[in-house]
């Protein structure tokens, strides 16, 4: 018979390798029994390798209890080669740049999943919140949330950036006279959050293609 | 067929009655003839500054709920031919009597025999507002110099925009102060508009007489020489059509060098 579960030892530890055209079924008993070999004695942080086999969230928690209540090995990490429509729709989503033509005015809210690019004015009380990060062709005046759904690496650009409130992720910056009189100019700026983790800053538009490199996903090019 | 414009503002005291009341009656006095609604039920006021309250029998709610005939509550203002009617708001009720499709209905009938329906909306967004804006075609927004009054607005002209049978807002800046707003003490147009970002109707400078006038009961628009009704007779001016203008609300520097150097400054 041909072996469903498959362990082998890398530099990075465990490897278990789950064949993903037999049963659910016949791969979890056998992992069982492949686990609770006492030959496997020692604690180890293991990786394991799903293939091709599509499992739910119900299912996987079964397979790491299934190692974790049978074993010293502790599971780190999950690598699978397929998700479900949905999940692929949201990754597309939140990826995805959603542009808005006009202005947001007080008591307007503006949403996207992914980046938002927002082409007009955002009056103060107006408010545009993002999956990814925002820019803004025209004046942030209102309220701006960027990374809303735990993106702490969002930013928020704008040509002239006197928002009153920013926000990225769970961190709120009222914009203080502090602030304002560092900006001198408000015009063609950013605002992120700093490398402490604990307070959004605001640097000039220039800046950005350093602070956060992997924005950019323009290839090509000579 | 006339259209119906409903003038609102969102912030209360910036001048929504006032201008309702002489915009009727500058267009009145173009000898079109003007229907005005006072929609602040509970709170009624424009009866009060036409001059027209002890001859109130009817009003609004009565009217809808068909306790009298349209014709009936309507308030002739007897100082203007046949020019000027006034349909007043109830005042023992409250802004939940009417609803939207009532106010549509109402509008859309008054308009077969009015060339301008102006209706008076009452401060807020709420049941008044919704009331006030559901048979208009057209709506003016009344705002002042002061940030409150402007961030009031930019909310109302939101709301505005949302509403498909309603043309783009136009905007009306009341009570100008002109030494402010050279002083920079107060907003000036300019500002306003760009933060505003919707088609100035007019400006009217602030002016005492304004006060006294509605409290005799008479618009200030019937005095021609009044700088806040020149303001308000070209703003009725404008709004047929004609392209007026905007006047400057500057007393001095008349003389020949300095009107020079303004052409050179715009």
């Amino acid at each position: 018979m041909k072996n469903l579960v498959y362990i082998r030892g890398t530099k990075e530890g465990l490897v278990l390798q789950l064949d993903d055209q037999c049963a659910y079924t016949d791969m979890l008993n056998e992992l069982k029994a492949k686990v609770s070999d006492p030959a496997l004695d020692g604690s180890a942080e293991v990786q394991l390798h799903l293939g091709y086999r599509y499992c739910t969230e119900a299912q996987y928690k079964e397979i790491v209890a299934t190692i974790q209540n049978n074993s010293h090995l502790r599971v780190s990490k999950m690598r699978s080669e397929v998700i479900s429509v949905e999940e692929s729709n949201k990754r597309i989503q939140e990826r995805q740049s959603e542009t808005y033509v006009g202005i947001v005015r007080s008591g307007q809210v503006v949403k996207a999943e992914g980046d938002l690019v927002v082409v007009g004015d955002i009056n103060p009380n107006g408010r545009v919140v993002a999956g990814g990060n925002i820019y803004v062709l025209g004046r942030l005046k209102g309220i701006a949330h960027a990374g809303a759904y735990g993106n702490r690496e969002a930013v928020i650009a704008a040509s002239w950036l006197e928002a009153t409130h920013l926000m990225i992720d769970d961190l709120i910056e009222t914009m203080t006279d502090e602030l304002s009189v560092l900006s001198e100019q408000p015009e063609m700026e950013c605002a992120y959050i700093h490398s402490n983790g604990q307070n959004i800053v605001i640097d000039r538009l220039q800046e950005l293609r350093y602070i956060r490199p992997q924005i950019s996903t323009f290839k090509g090019g000579s | 067929m006339g259209e119906a414009i409903v003038i609102t503002s969102g912030k209360g005291g910036v001048g929504k009655t006032t201008t309702t009341a002489n915009l009727g009656t500058a267009l009145a006095l173009q000898g079109k003839k003007v229907c005005l609604i006072d929609t602040d039920i509970g709170l009624r006021n424009l009866d009060v500054i036409l001059g027209l309250e002890n001859r109130i029998i009817y009003d609004l709610v009565d009217v809808l709920e068909g306790r009298c005939k349209v014709h009936q509550a309507l308030v002739k203002d007897k100082r203007f031919e046949d020019m000027l009617y006034l349909l007043p708001a109830a005042q023992t009720v409250d802004k939940n009597a009417i609803n939207p499709e009532q106010m549509k209905a109402l509008v859309t009938e008054l308009k077969k025999d009015y060339d301008f329906v102006i209706i008076d909306c009452p401060a807020g967004i709420e049941q008044g507002y919704k009331n006030a804006v559901a048979g208009a075609d057209r709506a003016i927004v009344v705002t002042t110099p002061e940030i409150s009054a402007v961030r009031d607005a930019d909310r109302i002209i939101g709301l505005l925009e949302l509403e498909e049978n309603i043309e783009p807002p136009k905007l009306i800046i009341n009570r100008i102060r002109q030494h402010l707003m050279k002083a920079g003490e107060a907003l000036d147009i300019n500002e306003i508009t760009t933060h505003l970002s919707i088609d100035l109707l007019g400006i009217v400078a602030d002016d005492e007489s304004v006060i006294s006038s509605s409290n005799r009961g008479e618009p200030v628009v019937m005095n021609p020489a009044n700088p806040a009704a020149m303001g308000y007779r070209n703003i009725a001016r404008r709004l047929l059509g004609e392209s007026v203008p905007l006047m400057t609300m500057d007393k001095q520097n008349t003389g020949v060098f300095s009107k020079i150097k303004a052409i050179f400054a715009k």
